[in-house]
């Protein structure tokens, strides 16, 4: 029973520290693509001529950044993919064991 | 005319030959509810970009930048960009917390009944405002395309999709919108291809014609969206509010794991993101080759002008290739609006069958077999009701609906769902409070609004997420605070912060 009930502090000490982990990637990727595309439809709203500047023959900077917000979107996608298979699973395992009453 | 009921006849015909297949594996609730948990992640990516493909995306974005340019392209980007949410903070948590609906991690997280009615409430009125509009348009739709009435038509799309559901569960609606999104993408590829070769495979061109063409405003933001916190509302209702949509955080309880269900989300990225952003192209060669007037003769707002361009590109009015591409890509529209409406019913019927009924009024005390049994009844139920409402709702403006779906997910569901991960003094008061600020203001704000109200309107905005979002979580927080510690509830959140980010339950 005490054996069981230091493994499960164990595993929840495990789990912070997979949040603060968790938290120190998805904080700065969040914000990453709130500013990208909450910023993208402020300009739209309230700079409506910066977006018409002529960027590639009669492509305006508005096209290039929708472009931007896709390739944004598809590079954190892969990004967290790794990030998650990398730092998050081991750790997601490792409470998994403790849980279990075999973790060291 | 002929040609699309042909194609849709076979496309029909495959969808019930799998809900046959899909009848015959469906016997427990978990086969039911969550095809057993057992999809790959390929699979559930192409099922999540059937789910996510309306028929508002998949003809009503490129109408909408054929009609006013960009505009329609952020309407494109948004529910790429939603998915970033949904990867960094939805979809795994679903997988390890909960089994079959947003009622159940609710229920885990609180324990409590007022909370898990809150969770029911959510869903049900996101649901039904998302699936009444659908019935509508299909029935526009099939009218449209094949000249059926539109009420033959709405009961049409009613019946075959109870069938699918009350019969094949989620296994079959899995595999309906499997086909769907193959059928989409390879209408979309084709379509793409044959709209570059016309350019000389220089997209720039496409944007250069139409300058040439409706001048340089009509590359500009602000044609559709003319206020400009509506664009910003607009964006914010994207992010957020597609997290919250309870038919899309179903799909996550597919997949054995959080591993899956994360690379699940990848794959709809990518299948549905290169979709939308074909759209844009899409909408721009439209305005160029068919040309904005017939665009608006054929439907004022603009939601025929893909079947046209596949037309033009297939040889034009009268030839069979025009008439070939046109009666695919009609076709494919017709199985994108049942693929949806099935899958929103199946997440009705386990709001009101899994969490109400067997849950909140027999307390969990029903036998799996049984409860099986009433979910299928629940699904016949709601697709009634929803012919129903989509006979009613003929000529009736049913955009606010769309709007409010969107709204109520942005500003209820969401902000409870979070703060039940993320806060450990979050409770049940909390819930109620998010729950009713959220779905209030939302209907509010909604229906003295100009989509409702037109010209009288009380309130500038047709999109209110901007100001119901916040308001939303100003009640989940208030509430929390009002209804005062619960010592029970925050000691048990270690063990539930263990499930949510293992998906481990410790006993």
């Amino acid at each position: 029973m005490t054996r069981n009930g230091t493994s499960i502090e164990a595993a929840h000490a495990t789990v912070r520290q997979l949040i603060a982990e968790k938290l120190s990637y998805l904080v700065p990727m969040a914000v990453i693509f709130m500013v990208g595309y909450i910023g993208l439809t402020i300009l739209a709203g309230f700079a409506k001529d910066l977006m018409g500047t002529k960027v590639i023959g009669s492509v305006n900077l508005g096209f290039v950044l929708i472009a931007f917000n896709y390739l944004m979107s598809w590079v954190l996608a892969i990004i967290y993919g790794r990030i998650a298979a990398g730092k998050f699973d081991p750790l997601a395992t490792r409470a998994a064991l403790e849980v279990a009453g075999r973790g060291n | 005319m002929s040609l699309t009921l042909a194609i849709f006849t076979v496309i029909l015909l495959i969808t019930l030959g799998i809900t046959y297949w899909a009848a015959k594996r469906t016997s427990t609730t978990a086969d039911f509810y969550a095809a057993d948990s057992q999809l790959t992640a390929a699979q559930n990516g192409f099922a999540l970009a059937g789910d996510w493909c309306s028929a508002a995306a998949f003809l009503g974005f490129t109408g909408l930048t054929a009609l006013f340019g960009m505009d329609g392209a952020f309407y494109a980007l948004g529910p790429l960009v939603a998915f970033c949410t949904v990867l960094f903070l939805i979809a795994e948590p679903m997988r390890n917390t909960g089994r079959y609906t947003l009622g159940d991690i609710i229920r885990s997280r609180m324990q409590t009944r007022a909370s898990l009615l809150a969770a029911i409430v959510g869903t049900v009125v996101v649901n039904f405002a998302y699936l009444m509009p659908q019935m509508a348009g299909a029935g526009a739709l099939v009218r449209l395309l094949t000249g059926i009435s539109y009420d033959w038509a709405v009961i049409f799309v009613g019946v075959s999709m109870i069938i699918y559901v009350a019969f094949g569960g989620m296994l079959a609606t899995t595999w309906v919108q499997i086909v769907k999104a193959v059928l989409m993408l390879s209408a979309g590829a084709i379509i793409l291809v044959m709209v570059l070769s016309l350019v000389h495979f220089n997209p720039l061109t496409l944007f250069a014609d139409a300058e040439q063409k409706y001048g340089a405003k009509y590359l500009l933001p602000g044609n559709y969206l003319k206020i400009p916190f509506d664009q910003i509302s607009l964006g914010l209702g994207y992010v957020l509010g597609l997290a919250g949509l309870p038919h899309v955080m179903t799909r996550f309880y597919t997949v054995p794991d959080a591993r899956t269900a994360r690379r699940s989300v990848v794959w709809v990225m990518f299948l549905a993101g290169s979709f939308f952003a074909g759209t844009t192209l899409f909408g721009l060669a439209a305005a160029n080759f068919v040309g904005q007037d017939a665009i608006r003769v054929a439907d004022k707002g603009g939601n025929l002008t893909l079947p046209l361009l596949a037309q033009y590109l297939g040889g034009g009015k009268g030839t069979f290739g025009g008439d070939l591409m046109l009666g695919f890509v009609a076709a494919v529209a017709v199985a994108t609006i049942l693929a949806v409406v099935s899958a929103l019913t199946l997440s009705t019927s386990g709001a009101i069958a899994h969490d109400f009924y067997v849950n909140w009024v027999k307390r969990g005390q029903v036998d799996g077999r049984q409860e099986v049994w009433i979910a299928r009844v629940a699904a016949v139920v709601i697709g009634v009701l929803a012919i129903a409402l989509g006979i009613l709702a003929q000529g009736v403006n049913v955009a606010v609906l769309v709007i409010l779906a969107i709204c109520v997910a942005a500003s209820a569901n969401f902000p409870v769902l979070i703060l039940s991960l993320f806060w450990r003094r979050f409770n049940t008061g909390g819930v109620v409070g998010g729950m009713t600020v959220g779905l209030s203001s939302s209907v509010v704000l909604a229906m003295i609004g100009p989509a409702m109200r037109g010209a009288d309107a009380l309130w500038p905005l047709v999109n209110p997420t901007v100001v119901s979002l916040p308001l939303g979580f100003l009640g989940a927080v208030l509430g929390t605070l009002m209804w005062g510690r619960d010592a029970e509830n925050e000691q048990r959140f270690d063990a539930f912060l263990l499930q949510v980010h293992t998906g481990v339950t410790p006993k």
